[in-house]
């Protein structure tokens, strides 16, 4: 049932102070007031907290489940960081306070763009972005600024691999960009043929991700450079896969000159159910003066803020971005320091080796090579059974683990992308890799169990088409 | 510190598993002039030490002792101690993106109920799972109002509309031979409905209440753009409908804004909450995530990402936005805060936050007009030498409009909300008037 049906005349849980005598005369004038009441739901403070407690046993996190989302990056969110977000002295701060005032607030901003830069290659940052797709965004405005700037306005065309992240084409286009598709080699890696075809002065910059989308780091990205470089165009990097290089290699040394990061991924904030994220943003001296505003800078001792500046390209958020978001990573990142980040990033490719290693017998492996911090497997093997990689992830669901991510990327048929992350202990994945291994076996001797799981949800499969097909997306919807 | 199971016992195992002799290997296609040598010293700090630094960090923010009386955006409500409650548990914090609809029907649920909320609110037909602030929610609407009108290349919007949204809105058009229209406002702050020439247009998009606290005559405005085929938009506080007219009543059809003022702390600006509602006919042009209610194989009622030929992990460079995740946890906060209040107890904190308002204008700026939350307080003094005097007292007063519009140079905007007793805005009234003279 949803809370529309769970109302009872006159019950309530609010409370509002009392001191209302002295303001009862004031009323707004008739014509603004709203005419038709309120279809909302009169529930206590206890059915309230009932129903949502029902809703969480309905769901499940990090904290209850392994989830190895490939491109995800699901590691612990540490409760310490929710701590620190919720201390008063930064939930109280408005976005509009003056300078002085919120000096603790600003240092934060500062500081965790210098930490990122340095982990990064790079020289200056934007904490603005909301999320990962708006970051992606900004960095393409920046390519775009930086052409405009030197004159150069024929460059319409954003050069992308067939195995990017959706949200790669649908930001070139949303910046105005004719998206160009690169392909890849049978390595998983770019064809550089393919890429020196479509390299031309029309092409404003190659958008890529490096360990890509398929878990492997490019060999060949020194050489992409340049190539992208000599042609005039700039190399955007996609961070979303940065776990598996910090403080291993940077981005801004391999030739990116803009990027951004999920700090929900590679910097803990937790996923919330899908958000908020935070997706700063990263370049090097072409680009920085292009950066959007406001920025904060240290002068003379203390934080001040740049609200405008000509060469920007202005504001992308209503305030400072998600600072509660980005306050966790900051914190995060102190707390390990670059010792401590260095070692998730060889943890996470370990446990994504080690996890490979025990499941790639069961299923086709298409890059046999050593991969960073995320593999895929193909499931393909099984379609005879009329076994597809979505019915063992709904049959993982019964195991009490969380499926990984399946049908990405695109160009890889039946996949199943892994990520254990560094958070996961040995026993964790040891477990895992013998569900999949009874679930091979049930594949074998009941194939039916496998292609109507889940069995032990709320719910068994639901009816996407439907769903399309007769929409019902509020309650008053309801045939109930 | 570090949030990492596995030691070296573990990593000695998995390292022999895998068949290698040392980590090294495993980073074998990283060109060697590239790889970092790996940190001999320990830089990181216990979890003692990381708590400590926050504390002192958050200390050097003085803002907290202040009474606040700044709003443009952002208000300063009572957050109800449930959300924190609900929020913290770690199957809403801890989870991702519903992809798995089975093992997730909890925050499909919940993402429905928000929708039904926002309806429920604007008077709307349908909603999303929320967008990233009202910023963006304010440019959403009107990139999606020229898929809607592919022949317009040009949107009406009013100056008196929040400068920041119509900064970002700039952003979001800029790639695009867009144009941009924006309509003055009266000496009172509303809009200016006489110079409102919308012919061509893909819409309008007003806020009401507006920057300035001013509700606008959202009904007339549309009347006028319904005339001309033209889209009406309207970007709206979503507390101000506990009083005052739907987003349906008044013609629009689309509403946006942000949903902080309901159970989202200040926070130094984010995260926040945007939302988008729109009428029925619109639905294939909404961006964002949507969830729909569908049954399972077995009959049974559940919920399911739904329509997900929008986005942009189906549709790429052919999607409605590049939105991927939404802002999920600060909706749900929305959602308890909109639920703790209910149906009753929302009209009367709309209420009484109009009215605590209206008290502190009536002692210090009298006038006609209608006003919600903020209202705009004249002096004639230097605005430094208001703020120095506010602010002796532990009073941030308002903010200065001169940074956003010039020509308002000697203007506050001053933000009220039911957490002002009739106390604190005594005293506020009597240091303003020591002010005057």
């Amino acid at each position: 049932m949803t809370i529309f049906q769970k109302s009872q005349k006159a019950q309530h849980a609010y409370s509002l102070p009392s001191d209302t005598t002295a303001f009862e005369q004031f009323q707004p004038p008739k014509k603004y007031i709203r005419q038709t009441p309120i279809p909302l739901p009169e529930v206590s403070e206890i059915d309230l907290t009932r129903h949502f407690s029902q809703l969480a046993h309905q769901n499940a996190g990090i904290d209850n489940m392994f989830y190895p989302l490939g491109s995800c990056t699901m590691k612990l969110n540490p409760r310490v960081n929710e701590w620190a977000a919720n201390l008063p002295g930064f939930t109280r701060c408005h976005p509009l306070a003056p300078e002085e005032t919120v000096q603790g607030c600003l240092q934060l901003i500062d500081e965790l763009i210098q930490i990122l830069c340095r982990l990064c290659g790079m020289t200056a940052g934007t904490l603005l972005p909301n999320a990962g797709s708006q970051g992606e965004f900004v960095g393409v405005r920046l390519i775009s600024a930086y052409h405009q700037h030197r004159g150069d306005t024929n460059r319409n065309q954003m050069l992308i691999p067939d195995s990017a992240h959706g949200t790669n084409p649908a930001t070139a286009a949303m910046c105005g960009y004719s998206i160009v598709t690169i392909r890849s080699n049978s390595d998983g890696d770019l064809d550089l043929t393919d890429l020196k075809a479509h390299l031309s002065p029309q092409v404003a910059g190659l958008m890529l991700t490096n360990p890509n989308t398929l878990g492997l780091f490019s060999p060949q990205i020194l050489e992409i450079a340049r190539l992208v470089h000599e042609s005039g165009g700039l190399l955007y990097y996609d961070g979303a896969n940065l776990n598996p290089l910090l403080n291993i290699a940077r981005p801004g040394d391999m030739g990116f000159d803009v990027m951004h990061i999920n700090l929900h991924k590679t910097f803990s904030t937790p996923h919330g159910g899908g958000g908020p994220g935070s997706g700063p943003v990263l370049c090097n001296d072409k680009l920085k003066q292009f950066l959007p505003t406001p920025r904060v800078e240290l002068h003379e001792e203390r934080y001040r803020i740049i609200h405008e500046d000509p060469s920007s390209i202005g504001a992308i958020a209503a305030f400072h971005g998600n600072f509660g978001i980005y306050l966790r990573a900051y914190l995060y990142a102190k707390l390990h320091g670059n010792y401590g980040l260095r070692k998730i990033a060889e943890t996470a490719v370990v446990n994504a080796n080690y996890l490979k290693s025990k499941l790639e017998r069961l299923f086709t492996a298409p890059f046999s090579r050593h991969c960073m911090h995320e593999f895929i497997l193909q499931a393909d093997r099984y379609l005879d059974k009329g076994i597809k990689a979505m019915d063992i992830a709904k049959r993982l669901l019964d195991y009490g683990v969380y499926a990984p991510t399946v049908y990405f990327p695109l160009i890889v048929k039946e996949a199943m992308l892994i990520e254990p992350t560094e958070s996961e202990s040995k026993d964790t994945l040891d477990r895992f890799a013998a569900i999949f291994e009874h679930i091979v076996r049930e594949i074998e001797t009941d194939p039916e169990i496998v292609k109507t799981a889940p069995h032990t949800k709320s719910v068994s499969r639901l009816d996407e088409v439907q769903a399309v097909k007769h929409p019902i997306l509020t309650h008053t919807a309801h045939t109930n | 510190m570090d949030f990492i199971s596995n030691k070296e016992p573990q990593i000695k195992e998995m390292l022999t598993a895998i068949g290698v002799s040392n980590v090294d290997e495993l980073f074998s296609s990283i060109p060697s002039q590239m790889r970092l040598p790996r940190p001999t010293d320990d830089d990181g700090i216990s979890e003692f030490e990381g708590m400590q630094f926050m504390e002192a960090l958050a200390a050097n923010n003085t803002y907290p002792a202040f009474q606040n009386y700044l709003g443009a955006g952002a208000y300063e409500h009572h957050v109800p101690a449930i959300v924190q409650a609900i929020c913290s548990k770690s199957e809403f914090l801890t989870s991702y993106t519903p992809y798995q609809a089975e093992a997730s029907q909890g925050m499909l649920q919940i993402i429905f109920e928000f929708q039904s909320a926002i309806c429920a609110l604007t008077g709307l037909d349908i909603s999303n799972a929320s967008l990233y602030d009202g910023a963006s929610a304010c440019a959403e609407a009107a990139l999606m109002a020229f898929r809607i009108k592919p022949d317009s290349r040009k949107i009406v919007v009013s100056r008196s509309m929040h400068p920041h949204y119509r900064q970002v809105l700039k952003q979001y058009l800029a790639s695009h031979s867009y144009q941009i229209e924006e309509i003055p406002f009266r000496n009172d702050g509303s809009f200016d409905i006489d110079t409102l020439d919308c012919e061509g247009a893909a819409a309008v998009l007003i806020q009401s209440p507006n920057f300035f606290g001013v509700m606008e005559d959202s009904h007339a405005i549309f009347k006028i753009a319904k005339e001309k085929g033209v889209l009406c938009i309207l970007c709206a506080n979503p507390l101000s409908y506990g009083l005052f007219a739907s987003a349906a009543e008044v013609g629009a059809d689309i509403a946006v804004g942000d949903c902080q003022p309901l159970g989202l702390p200040l926070q130094y600006g984010g995260p926040y909450c945007g939302y988008i509602a729109c009428k029925t006919n619109l639905v294939r042009q909404l961006p964002g995530r949507i969830v729909g209610e569908t049954t399972d194989t077995q009959g049974r009622k559940g919920f399911v990402l739904t329509m997900q030929a929008r986005e942009q992990h189906i549709r790429r460079e052919k999607a409605t936005s590049n939105i991927c995740t939404n802002q999920a946890l600060a909706a749900l906060a929305t959602l308890i805060t909109i639920l703790w209040y209910g149906k009753q107890g929302l009209c009367k904190l709309a209420l009484t936050n109009y009215q605590r308002a209206a008290y502190l204008r009536s002692k210090l700026q009298p006038g006609p007009d209608c006003y919600f939350n903020e209202f705009k307080l004249s002096f004639n003094t230097s605005m430094d030498t208001v703020l120095h005097h506010f602010r002796k007292h532990g009073i941030e007063p308002g903010l200065c409009l001169k940074k956003y519009y010039p020509e308002l140079s000697n203007l506050l905007l001053v933000s009220v909300t039911e957490t002002k007793s009739k106390k604190q805005l005594d005293r506020y009234i009597d240091i303003a008037k020591e002010i005057r003279g």
